[in-house]
Order: structure tokens, then C-alpha cells, then sequence
């Protein structure tokens, strides 16, 4: 039963990657530029956990510390940079945001140090499922993936605010003739996209060990999800997210460990020469 | 530990306005450049900043004590992220732009292999504390310009496979983070091994900064090994033990003293890491030496030194180096500097554990061995010592030392 094991290992995995895909997409959707900073966000939401978990002794509280300091980090950059970036070429805001990680990453290291720091998580052995093992941190690491997604999907789907964003996301132009205020779905997005963010850096924290590296390393998977799953398509990105994970996973038993992470990305090249706008995205024209 | 970068500065300043002063007579004193890069982030990152720290501060005692053969010591830190690419661009930046003589403090042994080139190009000395056994030969140490404080990763695999045998390990399994420690480690283990008649169920080669190992974790469990010999480091090793936990099998672990950190240990708790050994090349504590790098240490870093064995040999490093370069005496060159350093290192000669008191032997015209606070040092023909090492249990609360092994 290898197999299903690595089934079930590649599917947390791809949880983690999806997510973050999430935060990505969901700023490009809109935004239209790759946040090379979502990785940092994460990383930020999962120190802001660590201590709030560490003081309180909560780890529920240390979410919500962790949402509340993702949406807060990404609003505050909006702000102070990528609202002043919004009419200038994408470049600009990808290069911005690749700076501004790098300052969040560097404070995390003054704050924190580099040493990894891990949460206080009580180990438990395993539940046997038709002789498959599923941890009780990972149902539940499945679950708050899921429930994350099902809150973005209902912003976006029924809320006020998600019709206004994806109109904007559609057509900018028509959208503020059609008296849509921009300043405002751009807040309430990266806010959201910041929230998902921490959720997706509490989950890898809660997964692996907390270093001010954690989200830039898993930065590369996220984007190559976000671009596999359609740009702009947050049920794509997860979507593809999971299946990395899966392939990476599946594949080991024929290329060894080592050359996991490469077939992955062979399978990203392969879809995209197949269908170019990705798994669940539009197609677009140039405008 | 905590890396401190106002602190760092100001005593880089302090050291750079220091080693600036006039000094009477030899105000045109020639200064020796040294560059420290230390992996102060990355994988290495609980150990680099207190190597660092170390580094500075053990030069600035040696400027303040009068220098050696008439220079002083100038240290540029830098960071080289535990990773190669960043070690080069930082060693460059140091052979090229700071145009120091000698590199001291690389940790990994990735980043060592991948500056060697550039100091052997540049004619200058490299001190680290890398385990890759490429280290000890050519190509890599061609110039024999390169010299290490730690165990080579053979070494440590001899040790793992002596305690394997120790314990009654039957059925030992490897596996080992995707670079040249990692690997080195395990390998080193697996020749051990075999040469003692054993065989390993598996070899497992993982990819770092991934969500999951199990996997890897799995197909090593499969074979039922009883024990998994691990050349791991922090972030990897708190995953796999976790991961390990929740599968639910009862092996055990022999893992490198540098795979797991305070943190890892408070979180993983009693349970996991009662089942696991960690080894580590035992300081020369007790000695003067030691003694001294402690309270230096307490005063940099404010945690005990036997917490960073790495940055005794810092110690050691700055401490040798400043002893050859008065062994060679006032204006030699780097090659004259670097012909002194195996044989100022001992076996042979009168003890010494301090600077001070070996360049007053050497002013005698005495012959002398520096006992150094990380070992012996005993520098054998490839710049390696051959420490002795130890084998920690867990007590409840931390790693504590059950045996030593000789190898």
C-alpha cells in the first residue's frame, strides 16, 4: 500500500503549495503581478502564531494573531507601496515586492534570530485508515486548508466585495465608470490575500520548523501552482497545488528522492506547451 | 543566541578604529586582513553568529595584547547564508575588495568546497569547519592552504558506526540531507560499517526545505531497520522525527549534535528524542584554553561555550593563525605564515593554551603546541584533527553526554 501512503503524503504536501498558490493568484488576479513577497507574508503569519502561541499558550489565538498580522502586513504594502506602483509597468510592483520581502525576511531575522524555532505541537501516533496512516495534525491542517478556501471562495462568490473585486480583476476601466471605487477592492484584496497568506505560513509552521527563510523557500512551488492552475483562478491554484504535491510524491518510487521536485516541474512544462492559460484559467487576449 | 547586528557593527568599528590607531613606534605597522564568513543565517545559523562574534572578538584581544610580529588583526565578517553560491560572492567580495590573507569560520561544507578555489587562487589560508572528506585532498587542497577544527564527516561516520555497534544495532538504515555533509556523513558511516561486517537496509538521499518527508520516512521504515544513522541538520530532522513519531514504528536514531537545536528539542519533547543519540566531537574542556573561549563566549553571546562547539574552534582558528603569523615573524608572506600552522598546532613542543603565552615562548626561541580549546588540534599531513567524540542521551530536559568513543 506504498502507493496510498504516498498519496496521502503528497496531498498534505500539495495543501501547503496550494495555499500559498492561493495568495499568489489571488493578488495577480487583481493586482496583475506576481507578489514575490506572499512567501514572507507567510512567514510572518507563522512568527506572529509562534508568539502569540508561546504566550498564551493558545494556538487557536496564535492564528488569529497569525490572519491578523498577514492582513495587516499586506495592507500597510499596499499603502505605502504598490497603490503608488498601480500605473506603472508590472515590473515595477514584481521588482517592489521582491524588495520588500527581503526587508520583512531580514527583520524576522533581527527579531527572531535564524535559529529554527518550532511550535509546541503534542505529537500523536498515527490513525490507521484502510491500512493507510493519516496524522490528526494533518485532517486538521486539511481541514483549515479547506475551511480557508471555502471563506475566499464566498467573498469572492457571494459577498459584495468579491463581485466588486472580480470586476475589477475582469475589466478595470469598466469597472470604475461603473462607479467602483479601486482603492477599496485593492485594500479589501490584498487584505484577503494577507490573511491567506498567514494561514498558509501557519500550516507549513505547524508542519516544519519556523525560520525567516520558511515561505521563500516554498515561493518557487506557490508560483509554479498558481501558474499550472490558471493565473487568477484560486480553485486552480489549489487544485494545482495538490497535484504537484501528488506527482512529486508518485514519482518517487521510479526516480528516488532527489529528483522529485524536478518532475514536478517537467509536468508544469508539460500541461502549459498543452494548454497555455493552465488548468482552470481564461482565455485572454492581449488589452 | 540571538545575532545581534548593532552589536556586530559597532564591534567591527570598534575593531577596524582600534586596529587604525597609531601605535608609537610601529604606527606604519603592517595589519593582517582576516576575513570571518560564517554561515549566520541559513541552515548553519545556530552556530554562525556566535562563530562570528567569536572570531572578532578573540582578534580584537589578540590586537589589544600587542598584536603578533608587529601586525595587528583586521577582521571583515560576512555572511555567506550557509549556502555556496552566497559563500562565493562573499569570499570574493573578501579576497577581492578587502584583500584579506585568510578566510576563517565556513561551516558547511558546501560553501567550503566552493571558496576553496578562490583562496587557493588568491594564495590565501582557509580555516573551517566542514566535514566533506574532498576537503582533506586535491584537487581541493592542493596548495595544503586549507585546515579544518572539525572532524572530517568520515570521521564522524567511523564514530556513528562505532556506537551502532556499541548499542546492538543490527539493521541500520542511512539517511542524509542532498549535499556534501550530509552524504559524507552517511557514507562515511555505510564503509565503517560494511568494513565491520554489517550491511544497511537503505540509503535514503533527501531534498532540503521541503513540507514532508515521509516518503523518504517511509521507504526507509519498509526495510525495518533498527536504527536510522542520520547526516542531517536542524529544520529536515525536527520534520522527519516528527513524521517518524506519527508513523508509529519503533526505531532509533543516530544523528549529528548539529541536527537538532533548544527549540526542536522543547517541541518534539521526551518521547521522540528518547529513542534517538546524538553525537558530537567533544571540546577540549577542562583545558586553559576552553576555559578562557568560555567566558569570552558568555561575554559575546550570553549563553554557556560547550552550547557552540563551533565557535571554540573560531577560537582556535584566530588564535592559531595569530600564533603562525608570529612564528613567521615581522613582514613574512602568506606561504611563510602558513608553513608554521601544522606544526605550531602540536603534538610536538611545550603546551601552550593562549596566545599571549605562545608568542612569549616563541619570543624565547622555544618550540611550542597550542592546545586549543575545540581539541588538541594535532594538525595531521591534510590540515584534519582527529577529535574524540561523544555519544549524548536524553535526559528529559537535554542531550547528555553517556560515553566517549575514540576512533
Amino acid at each position: 500500500m506504498l502507493s496510498l501512503d504516498l498519496l496521502v503524503a503528497g496531498l498534505i504536501s500539495g495543501l501547503v503549495i496550494g495555499l500559498s498558490a492561493l495568495a499568489v493568484t489571488l493578488v495577480f488576479g487583481v493586482a496583475r503581478f506576481p507578489n514575490a513577497a506572499t512567501g514572507d507574508a507567510m512567514s510572518l503569519g507563522a512568527y506572529a502564531a509562534l508568539a502569540v502561541a508561546a504566550g498564551t499558550g493558545s494556538l487557536v489565538a496564535g492564528g488569529v494573531a497569525a490572519v491578523l498580522a498577514g492582513i495587516l502586513l499586506n495592507v500597510i504594502l499596499y499603502l505605502l507601496v504598490f497603490r503608488r506602483l498601480s500605473d506603472r509597468s508590472p515590473i515595477m510592483s514584481l521588482l517592489a515586492s521582491i524588495g520588500a520581502g527581503f526587508m520583512i525576511r531580514s527583520s524576522l531575522g533581527l527579531v527572531y534570530g535564524q535559529d529554527p524555532q518550532a511550535f509546541r505541537v503534542p505529537l500523536a501516533r498515527p490513525l490507521v485508515l484502510l491500512d493507510v496512516r493519516v496524522q490528526w495534525l494533518d485532517l486538521k491542517l486539511a481541514g483549515l486548508t479547506l475551511a480557508t478556501l471555502a471563506v475566499v471562495y464566498l467573498i469572492l462568490a457571494k459577498t459584495a466585495a468579491g463581485r466588486r473585486m472580480r470586476a475589477v480583476s475582469a475589466d478595470p476601466a469598466l469597472a470604475r465608470v461603473s462607479g467602483i471605487d479601486p482603492t477599496r477592492v485593492m485594500l479589501t484584496l490584498w487584505a484577503l490575500a494577507g490573511g491567506v497568506s498567514a494561514v498558509a505560513g501557519l500550516v507549513l509552521g505547524l508542519k516544519t520548523v519556523v525560520t525567516p527563510d520558511l515561505g521563500w523557500n516554498l515561493l518557487l512551488p506557490a508560483f509554479a501552482a498558481a501558474v499550472l492552475g490558471g493565473i487568477g483562478s484560486p480553485l486552480g491554484a489549489v487544485a494545482a497545488g495538490i497535484l504537484l504535491g501528488i506527482v512529486q510524491e508518485l514519482a518517487t518510487p521510479f526516480v528516488g528522492f532527489t529528483y522529485k521536485i524536478a518532475i514536478a516541474f517537467a509536468v508544469l512544462m508539460l500541461v502549459l506547451l498543452i494548454r497555455p492559460r493552465g488548468l482552470f484559467g481564461r482565455a485572454e487576449g492581449a488589452r | 543566541m540571538r545575532f545581534d547586528r548593532r552589536q556586530t557593527l559597532r564591534l567591527m568599528a570598534a575593531g577596524t578604529l582600534a586596529a587604525g590607531l597609531p601605535r608609537g613606534a610601529s604606527a606604519q605597522a603592517e595589519e593582517f586582513r582576516v576575513g570571518a564568513l560564517c554561515p549566520v543565517t541559513g541552515a548553519g545559523a545556530t552556530f554562525g553568529a556566535g562563530m562570528q562574534k567569536t572570531i572578532i572578538a578573540t582578534a580584537a584581544r589578540i590586537n589589544a595584547a600587542g598584536g603578533a610580529a608587529g601586525r595587528t588583526f583586521r577582521v571583515f565578517a560576512d555572511d555567506d547564508q550557509t549556502q555556496p553560491q552566497a559563500g562565493v560572492l562573499a569570499a570574493k567580495k573578501l579576497l577581492e575588495v578587502n584583500r584579506v590573507q585568510a578566510i576563517l569560520g565556513t561551516w558547511s561544507s558546501g560553501v567550503s568546497l566552493a571558496v576553496i578555489p578562490l583562496t587557493n587562487e588568491a594564495g590565501a589560508i582557509l580555516m573551517n569547519t566542514s566535514g566533506a572528506p574532498a576537503l582533506s585532498v586535491p584537487p581541493a587542497n592542493a596548495k595544503h592552504l586549507s585546515y579544518r577544527f572539525q572532524a572530517t564527516n568520515d570521521r564522524f561516520g567511523r564514530a556513528f558506526a562505532q556506537i551502532a555497534a556499541r548499542e546492538g544495532f543490527k539493521r541500520p538504515a542511512t539517511m542524509a540531507f542532498n549535499n556534501a555533509s550530509g552524504i559524507g556523513n552517511t557514507e562515511g558511516f555505510a564503509k565503517a560499517w560494511k568494513a565491520q561486517g554489517g550491511s544497511l537496509t537503505k540509503a535514503v538521499v533527501y531534498e532540503p526545505n521541503q513540507p514532508s518527508y515521509r516518503s523518504e520516512l517511509q521507504s526507509v521504515l519498509d526495510t525495518k531497520p533498527d536504527v536510522i544513522v542520520m547526516g542531517s541538520y536542524v529544520a529536515d530532522t525536527a520534520i522527519i522525527l516528527r513524521e517518524w513519531y506519527q508513523t508509529g514504528a519503533t526505531t532509533k536514531f543516530i544523528l549529528p549534535d548539529w541536527a537538532v537545536n533548544a527549540s526542536t528539542i522543547a517541541s518534539l519533547g521526551e518521547d521522540v528524542l528518547s529513542n534517538c543519540i546524538t553525537v558530537e566531537s567533544v571540546a577540549n574542556e577542562g583545558s586553559p584554553a576552553f576555559a578562557d573561549f568560555d567566558a569570552l563566549y558568555r561575554k559575546e553571546m550570553g549563553a554557556p561555550g560547550r552550547g557552540n562547539n563551533y565557535a571554540a574552534m573560531a577560537y582556535d582558528m584566530m588564535v592559531l593563525l595569530a600564533l603562525a603569523v608570529e612564528a613567521a615573524g615581522p613582514g613574512a608572506d602568506v606561504a611563510a605564515i602558513n608553513a608554521r600552522i601544522i606544526p605550531l598546532s602540536g603534538p610536538d613542543g611545550e603546551v601552550v593554551s593562549s596566545f599571549a603565552q605562545g608568542r612569549d615562548a616563541l619570543k624565547a626561541g622555544r618550540t611550542i603546541n597550542y592546545d586549543g580549546a575545540s581539541s588538541v588540534l594535532d594538525l595531521d599531513q591534510y590540515g584534519d584533527v582527529t577529535p574524540d567524540f561523544g555519544a549524548y542521551k536524553f535526559n528529559g530536559k537535554s542531550f547528555e553526554r553517556k560515553y566517549i568513543v575514540k576512533i
